[in-house]
């Protein structure tokens, strides 16, 4: 073995990573070499003073509240990932939805007392008049209709 | 280091539903996986941050976790990664800094550079001069002791590149040292 494949062993041969086989190869060249001894040794020696820096870094740990509000709060947050807040529809659709359901109350309202009544009959009782009202949730606007009850238009915000 | 049986107990009673058996699942890596974090990113508050990360992501993906592996090296690679992609941030954001700031610095003089090494530690002067992925070897291989295998499989390389960036981290930590201990040279 010559000086530069020793060298670039010593390395790993300080930190004890090497093979048994390979160790055997270089230590035995070491042996005969004090250059490479004096760098197998300069090696060992960086190693040793930064380990120990290491050992005597005094590293800390969690206070026992933090710890304890991190776990309760990671398991909060995938808790809330795996049940979801029900998704609310947009306001133009909820509106929309109630429009429609005022305008069917009122035509079959208006409906049961014109075409359903049979022919010759007495017209029954109720409203001549009937409003509708409409309010859009976004602006406040009121758009009142005023219908007779055949359905004919009378006018609106009166 | 394989996982032992009531780890794997506690995995699946979280995969189960029950949630609070990942407290006692974790709690034994508290420290170490601070103290890799911490290792990893030498600044405390951020090392905080990277451990946070990484039992959030623990938790949020538990179902992928391979229980033929080591738990404690599964934590460990997850809080490696997240060091690694603020570490590439902080550098991108301090390369920026020196730019705008390149003239006040040259003002300052090379004393006051000279003072700022002086009160770092022998390990901030090491690791300041390895690259992102010996600064991860060495911690991993010579401050955390982990051996060749278990380094590679936290950081996702072979056990060669390991090898290759030991090599070189030990050559660059050994300048280190000895340009500040001289006498260590002749072994003594």
């Amino acid at each position: 073995m010559r000086c530069r494949q020793a060298k670039k062993a010593v390395p790993l041969l300080a930190g004890g990573d090497l093979s048994p086989r390979k160790a055997q190869k270089i230590l035995a060249h070491i042996e005969g070499c004090r250059a490479c001894r004096l760098d197998l040794e300069g090696y060992r020696s960086a190693l040793g003073r930064v380990k120990a820096a290491a050992r005597e870094e005094g590293l800390r740990d969690w206070s026992d509240p933090e710890w304890k509000g991190l776990l309760a709060r990671i398991i909060t947050e995938k808790s809330a990932e795996r049940s979801p807040a029900p998704r609310l529809r947009p306001r133009w659709a909820m509106a929309s939805g109630l429009a429609a359901v005022v305008l069917l109350a009122v035509l079959t309202l208006v409906f049961r007392n014109s075409i359903f009544r049979p022919e010759g009959t007495a017209p029954a009782a109720g409203p001549e008049v009937v409003s509708v009202t409409m309010v859009s949730q976004e602006t406040g606007l009121q758009v009142v209709w005023f219908l007779n009850k055949y359905f004919e238009w009378k006018g609106d915000n009166k | 280091m394989r996982m032992n049986e009531t780890e794997k107990e506690l995995v699946e009673m979280v995969l189960s539903g029950r949630s609070e058996a990942f407290e006692p699942l974790v709690t034994p890596y508290r420290q170490p996986l601070l103290a890799v974090a911490y290792r990893l990113t030498r600044d405390w508050e951020e090392a905080k941050e990277v451990a946070q990360e990484a039992l959030l992501r623990a938790f949020k993906y538990l179902g992928r976790y391979d229980t033929s592996r080591s738990f404690r090296n599964w934590l460990f690679q997850i809080a490696a990664n997240e060091a690694r992609d603020r570490l590439r941030k902080r550098r991108r954001e301090a390369d920026a800094a020196v730019e705008a700031g390149r003239e006040s610095i040259r003002n300052q003089g090379p004393e006051s550079g000279r003072r700022a090494r002086e009160f770092r530690s022998d390990i901030d002067n090491c690791l300041s001069v390895l690259s992102a992925r010996e600064r991860e070897v060495f911690v991993l291989r010579d401050l955390e002791d982990l051996n060749i295998k278990e380094t590679a499989g936290i950081l996702g390389i072979s056990s060669v590149s390991v090898r290759v960036n030991l090599s070189s981290a030990r050559r660059k930590v050994r300048d280190v040292i000895l340009a500040k201990y001289p006498h260590l040279e002749e072994g003594r």
